[in-house]
């Protein structure tokens, strides 16, 4: 599924962001990626889905090597993706039903689809009471579900999120990690940047840990094996 | 491109206008004021165009005969001018047709002609006209080596002159022209980058989510087509007013001026300011897009 073979990304100023890494994942895998601040998660998460290119390496998504994609090209692999973000990232003017058929809309997907797909992701993150609210009456729990429904109403392969806990008390943030439980158990492969000791603790998945900008840590029903920064 | 994306696009379009409502007035504004005026100088220039046609039209050579020519020389000089590439009337002036119209400009003072008691001085002519002003150099030469021929001459300075002064307005004209679309540009170009700055958010969310980048440009493409187009509009119809009553004085008052007529040449360029408005609205919104989809 998803192939990283000798990763290096560094930054203009000669600033080393990650070093040589070297790293399989594999289709339905839920995989945290940890470590401290600064060590090179976001970077990380952003060559996955090509928003910055390594300086050397190659990284594969089903046999596709995402730095080599021409600027045509990024949005079909990008389709394979479902990106969620610790800011929500949603479209103050538009409802919650709009703002996650819009994901749909901008792949031209049909009407009808649109509709059956949008209350469906609605029903799995619980708000399809709240379809035509909009963001700024939800609170950030809700908002970061919408996030979620955004992400995957396009059923893509991979999930991708980073920090997606960050903003929310450790209840919600709870209750989102019951939500993309649910959306691995369907097959989908996540891949979660996140400082969410407890999180990473409870949920005995595969971590990678990464510390200045080298893979330190990757363990099959891992811990988070940090100290919860302040 | 699907139904449901082309109405997503006349949707965004829409929202968008109305949501920049003072924004697009001042644009559609400040792109009629600025196609109004490259409208008026376009039918300047196409006038005085024109003119200089019509004037380089007027030019004509004149071919001097000599005295001893014979009534059938000259019927068979006619004749053979008359075949000649590029020439389109000939006209004979007699020795005594001359004597005539010379008689005539002197008006009052025609008594000063007595002194010249029978004797005619004119020589008997033939007046050239030709298709093209710029043949009549080439022609002179061929003329004057003809048999009998005097002299062949034409209004050398006059038709240099104004060869020269519509070279000057030709490519002073394409240069103001050029300027002013590139400052409608420069417009357009600014309200589509204050637009797309305001959803910078949504055109980054829509490249996460697999948009191409020409599905993201359509929805500001045709919001700068709009902008462009509405203010075109305008500026024609203002154009159209503006000839119209222009003409109606300058018929009043110099009716020889050769004046474009109202149709089909306000038709032309009405024409030219709606396709040039809508295609600088695209161009600018293309432009100030590029930036924001590098993501």
């Amino acid at each position: 599924m998803l192939d990283m073979t000798d990763v290096s990304m560094i930054y203009p100023g000669n600033h080393v962001a990650l070093k040589n890494i070297n790293c399989r994942i594999g289709s339905g895998e839920f995989v945290f990626i940890v470590g401290p601040s600064g060590a090179g998660k976001s970077t990380f998460i952003k060559l996955l889905f090509r928003e910055i290119v390594p300086t050397t390496g190659t990284i594969l998504l089903d046999g596709q090597n995402i730095p080599a994609l021409t600027s045509r090209e990024i949005p079909f692999m990008r389709r394979k993706l479902g990106i969620i973000f610790q800011d929500f990232r949603l479209l103050p003017d538009r409802t919650v039903y709009d703002n996650i058929a819009f994901a749909m809309q901008v792949i031209e997907s049909p009407h009808r689809l649109i509709k059956r797909r949008v209350m469906n992701v609605l029903d799995l993150v619980g708000l399809r009471r709240r379809a035509y609210a909009h963001p700024n009456e939800l609170s950030g729990g809700e908002q970061q579900r919408i996030a979620i429904a955004r992400a995957i109403v396009n059923r893509p392969k991979v999930v991708i999120a980073d920090e997606p806990t960050g903003n929310l008390d450790p209840e919600t943030s709870r209750d989102i990690m019951g939500i993309f439980q649910e959306i691995n158990d369907d097959g989908t492969t996540i891949i979660m940047a996140t400082h969410d000791k407890e999180i990473v603790d409870s949920m005995s998945k595969r971590v990678i840990a990464i510390d200045h900008g080298e893979i330190v840590r990757d363990e099959l029903n891992g811990v988070y094996g940090y100290e919860p920064e302040q | 491109m699907s139904l449901s994306s082309k109405e997503y696009f006349i949707r965004e379009t829409g929202k968008s206008i109305k949501r920049n409502g003072v924004m697009s007035a001042a644009s559609v504004s400040t792109v009629a004021v600025s196609l109004l005026v490259l409208g008026m100088f376009l039918l300047l220039f196409l006038n005085t165009d024109n003119l200089a046609k019509y004037l380089e039209g007027q030019v004509e050579m004149t071919v001097y005969m000599e005295d001893t020519a014979t009534q059938s020389e000259l019927e068979a000089m006619g004749k053979k001018l008359q075949g000649m590439e590029g020439v389109v009337k000939v006209t004979e002036v007699s020795k005594d047709q001359a004597m005539a119209r010379f008689k005539k400009r002197l008006g009052d003072q025609a008594g000063l002609l007595k002194a010249l008691g029978k004797d005619n001085p004119f020589p008997a002519s033939f007046e050239i006209q030709v298709d093209q002003p710029s043949r009549i150099r080439d022609l002179v030469p061929v003329v004057s080596k003809m048999p009998k021929v005097e002299t062949a001459r034409f209004g050398q300075e006059v038709v240099e002159h104004l060869f020269a002064l519509t070279k000057i307005l030709r490519i002073g004209g394409a240069i103001l022209i050029i300027f002013l679309c590139l400052a409608t540009l420069f417009i357009i170009a600014n309200t589509i980058r204050l637009t797309v700055f305001a959803r910078r958010k949504e055109v980054v969310i829509m490249k996460y989510v697999g948009a191409t980048d020409w599905f993201i440009r359509w929805p500001f493409l045709l919001e700068g087509m709009t902008l462009g187009f509405g203010g075109a509009l305008i500026a024609s119809a203002l154009v159209d007013i503006v000839y119209t009553s222009l003409m109606s004085r300058i018929y009043l008052t110099l009716a020889f001026f050769p004046i474009l007529p109202a149709w089909p040449t306000l038709l032309y360029a009405d024409l030219f300011i709606l396709a040039c408005g809508t295609f600088i609205g695209a161009l600018g919104s293309y432009l100030s897009l590029k930036k924001f989809l590098r993501v």
